[in-house]
């Protein structure tokens, strides 16, 4: 029996606030529905227990110590309520004042958004993980600590909440149990965003008190900004896996593509995603030979910034955030190319696309564009050549919320897709009504303690419910099935949580991008592109 | 004579607070973009696509559908779409109480109508020989009856509802059920007093005209309870967050679907780059206080970044 918990319960001094069983997770389809079936959560040891406040699900996800004297718990919540007055404040949160006061001071409570959040509901419905009750939490606190209103009347207005050092710590976690896929955004009538309203939690504690998680902050956007790509690959590193996958390219095709590197005026400057460099080169290859096929003037860029396009600011840091879209724009300008166009990444469509179109001005200001409409007029208006037949195996479409909800880009992947898939299938629901994979606002790149076994048995958990029943009728392992993630952190998502349920082996179910299936089907490609034993 | 002071007061705080809080949202400076797909002013993606599906989107002159953001929010507004998809039994008490609210407020139009009507010497009556008078009269009447009856029968299931559901009761406030009551009272006192003290609202219609004339007329005593609780309650809502209709053109229009693109030498430009050499004063080690948001933006946030790079 699940404990019930209240939105005060949140300062509550003692324990752990909900455990996670295994028994009140929503049980998932087969193979997955046997007793036995799911992997145990990885526990915090008692070291890290000492060390790491855990106190909220006993997961760790921000790595958050603890302070050692009085003093420094009071410290604590006294910057956290300055950070929250400039949050409020037009001079310091003047990029989203308008709909964070929107949705703090309009929300019904009615929790239409509860059923719309995975999170939540794949937890067994966990008090905490609902859409509103962080975002109820920061409204309390508005209320009753920094516009003081008294006991009574904060009691009356339902704005009753003790603030403590643990009411701030265990916020700053439940911060980091929101992928910010604003499906509950989505669902409200009013247009209330409690995804905003996490995203501008996770801003107080990193632009006032300097708490974000390692991955995302000092190994991700710090690294970036120092070396040019928050995997820490160097200009000079770069180059080394240029000639791998040049080499990869002409062992694969028998063509001898060179990657065009910093060439000067081109149409297109196309910025990947660095972790495809290590994690997917295939990926990187692919882009090439369909660019090379099709006769586009393009070029990478070795600049500092210029040949990783991710920007992990956007999930949680106005200023890192734009110090990155500042320099990636300033590397296109270098190269004087009439557009950018991002590869599969779907945060990097949303930071640049979308938010980044805000701070960039004069000539900063570059037409940016999603490679995918570039990759639906070649694969629909016979550019390449292609046989659809060759992708005979049943394929499904993840869709990456930056991608489809959050940029709008829905439809050319799909037309793409039921051109050269003959047995492609739909998720359920899919398009701008898709589910997270549940690595989404920084998760997929976090594995501190034990966050990495929550985001699979949690988080991803309905994106993996999702998957196995678009194929539950060709489940056998020996079946080779392709779930197409046009997102580098979707796919990081998707490996972990086919690894921690290892799914490829139990189902013959496999993960990749989009345009690995296009050169798949390319007639002129003598040799299959997709290698099923190295997936 | 109070009745009809209590009624300018009242409304006079109402338009008040109305337009406070439609300053304060409007006056607020424009926000990075942060829309949310379906945007409903894209032409021909009605499953939730963007202009950016298009490939040389930016060489194009930007085409929006007005008429379908239009058309969007007033579906929503009328049916509350998404109550009645997402949590159907909600909607079964949201929706006629906010019916409720909305005959309410057409029934008091009506009144107006009528009363106006009166002062021009033409009679609003069943009996009238103008099929316009009569035509008042009766959606008088039903906008009245009707707004009385959904609104007891949405107030009394809300809070039934929000009582009762263990998910609405941990986030529902005292002050939450006393707004509830508060209404409830006044659609309760307007059903009693159409069946009581007037069921053609002649008395109704005729307060209204001593209200226009600054005369005061004649009011039983359950219309007068429920003239003072609605004008009460009409000068405490823009206070609280019962106003979510004004929030509401503000989230939809301002923020879903604000997916203007910011062109070199627009007027958003402009107001970006005011925003933009603003300072700010965040303290966190990797931010410089005091700088402005360019030069922040421009440096690296690294305790040795003493050059921005240009």
């Amino acid at each position: 029996m699940k404990k019930k918990i209240s939105i005060k319960d949140i300062g509550r001094q003692e324990g752990q606030l909900v455990e996670i069983r295994p028994e009140d997770l929503v049980p998932l389809p087969y193979p997955y529905d046997q007793p036995g079936s799911e992997p145990g959560m990885k526990q915090l040891t008692a070291e890290q227990k000492q060390k790491y406040i855990s106190n909220l699900d006993g997961v760790s996800a921000i790595g958050l110590k603890r302070p050692e004297t009085r003093e420094e718990e009071e410290e604590f919540v006294t910057k956290f309520l300055s950070g929250l007055k400039k949050l409020l404040s037009k001079k310091n949160n003047w990029t989203f004042l308008q709909p964070l006061m929107l949705s703090l001071e309009n929300c019904a409570k009615c929790q239409n958004c509860s059923d719309a959040c995975p999170v939540y509901t794949e937890s067994g419905r966990q008090e905490i993980y609902r859409p509103t009750y962080r975002a109820e939490v920061l409204r309390r606190i508005i209320r009753k600590h920094l516009r003081k209103e008294g006991n009574l009347l904060s009691k009356f207005t339902g704005s009753d909440i003790d603030l403590n050092y643990t009411t701030i710590a265990r916020l700053a976690e439940l911060a980091y149990r929101c992928t910010l896929c604003r499906r509950c955004a989505q669902s409200c009538p009013i247009g209330v965003d409690n995804g905003l309203i996490t995203h501008e939690i996770r801003k107080i504690f990193s632009q006032e008190m300097g708490i974000a998680p390692r991955e995302i902050h000092e190994s991700g956007t710090v690294k970036q900004l120092k070396t040019g790509s928050s995997t820490g690959t160097t200009p000079k590193a770069l180059q080394s896996f240029i000639s791998f996958i040049e080499g990869e390219i002409e062992e694969k095709t028998g063509k001898p593509i060179k990657l065009p590197m910093d060439k000067e005026g081109a149409d297109i400057l196309l910025m990947h995603n660095t972790g495809e460099f290590i994690s997917w080169p295939e990926n990187i290859a692919a882009f090439a030979i369909i660019f090379e096929a099709a006769g586009i003037d393009w070029t990478l860029s070795s600049k500092l910034m210029g040949y990783d396009a991710v920007n992990y600011g956007v999930w949680y840091d106005d200023m890192q955030f734009s110090r990155i879209a500042v320099r990636h724009m300033q590397a296109a300008r270098d190269l004087k190319v009439n557009r950018v166009l991002l590869g599969e990444c779907g945060h990097a469509h949303k930071a640049m696309l979308v938010i980044a179109d805000r701070v960039l001005t004069g000539d900063l200001n570059i037409p940016r564009e999603s490679a995918i409409p570039l990759l639906e007029d070649i694969v629909l208006n016979g550019k390449i050549r292609l046989d659809g037949s060759r992708n005979n195996f049943p394929v499904t479409l993840h869709d990456p919320c930056n991608l489809v909800r959050l940029s709008g880009i829905v439809e050319p992947q799909r037309r793409i897709l039921r051109k050269i898939c003959p047995d492609f299938r739909e998720m359920e629901p899919h398009g701008v009504d898709n589910y997270c994979c549940g690595g989404g606002s920084g998760f997929a790149v976090m594995d501190s303690n034990n966050f990495s076994d929550w985001r699979s048995a949690v988080s991803g958990r309905m994106k993996l419910r999702q998957i196995l029943n678009a194929f539950q009728d060709v489940i056998r392992p020996d079946i080779h099935k392709y779930v197409c993630a046009p997102c580098s952190n979707c796919k990081g998502q998707i490996r972990d949580l086919f690894s921690y349920y290892n799914v490829s082996e139990k189902c013959g179910i496999h993960y990749g991008g989009l345009v690995e299936l296009i050169v798949n089907a390319m007639v002129d490609i003598k040799k299959p592109f997709i290698n099923w034993e190295a997936k | 004579m109070w009745l009809l002071l209590l009624i300018y007061a009242c409304l006079l705080i109402s338009f008040a607070g109305l337009g406070w809080r439609i300053y304060k949202y409007a006056s607020l400076p424009v926000h990075l973009r942060w829309e949310l797909y379906p945007v409903a002013h894209e032409i021909g993606k009605p499953y939730g696509g963007s202009y950016l599906e298009d490939e040389g989107w930016w060489r194009r002159p930007r085409k929006i559908n007005l008429l379908g953001e239009f058309t969007v929010f007033l579906r929503e507004i009328i049916f509350f779409r998404e109550y009645f998809h997402g949590n159907r039994r909600f909607w079964s008490f949201v929706y006629p109480f906010h019916l409720g609210l909305f005959l309410l407020a057409a029934w008091a139009v009506m009144l107006l109508i009528g009363a106006i009507l009166a002062l021009n010497g033409l009679t609003v009556s069943a009996a009238a020989a103008d099929f316009w008078l009569q035509f008042t009269y009766y959606l008088t009447l039903i906008s009245g009856i009707a707004a009385f009856i959904l609104g007891v029968f949405g107030t009394v299931g809300l809070l039934f509802k929000r009582s009762l559901d263990e998910d609405l009761r941990n986030y529902t406030a005292p002050i939450d059920y006393c707004n509830l009551v508060g209404i409830l009272l006044i659609f309760v006192t307007g059903l009693l007093f159409w069946i009581i003290e007037d069921q053609s609202f002649c008395m109704a219609r005729g307060f209204v005209q001593g209200l226009l004339s600054f005369k005061p007329a004649t009011a039983g005593p359950l219309m007068t309870g429920n003239i003072v609780l609605s004008v009460l309650f009409l000068a405490y809502m823009p206070f609280t967050r019962m106003v979510h209709y004004v929030a509401k053109y503000f989230t939809y229009h301002k923020v879903r679907w604000d997916d203007e693109p910011n062109t070199r030498g627009s007027k958003l430009e402009g107001k970006l780059k005011k925003l933009l050499a603003q300072s700010e004063s965040w303290s966190a080690p990797h931010i410089q206080p005091g700088k402005s948001w360019s030069e922040q933006a421009a440096g690296s946030g690294a305790a040795d970044d003493k050059e921005a790079p240009k």
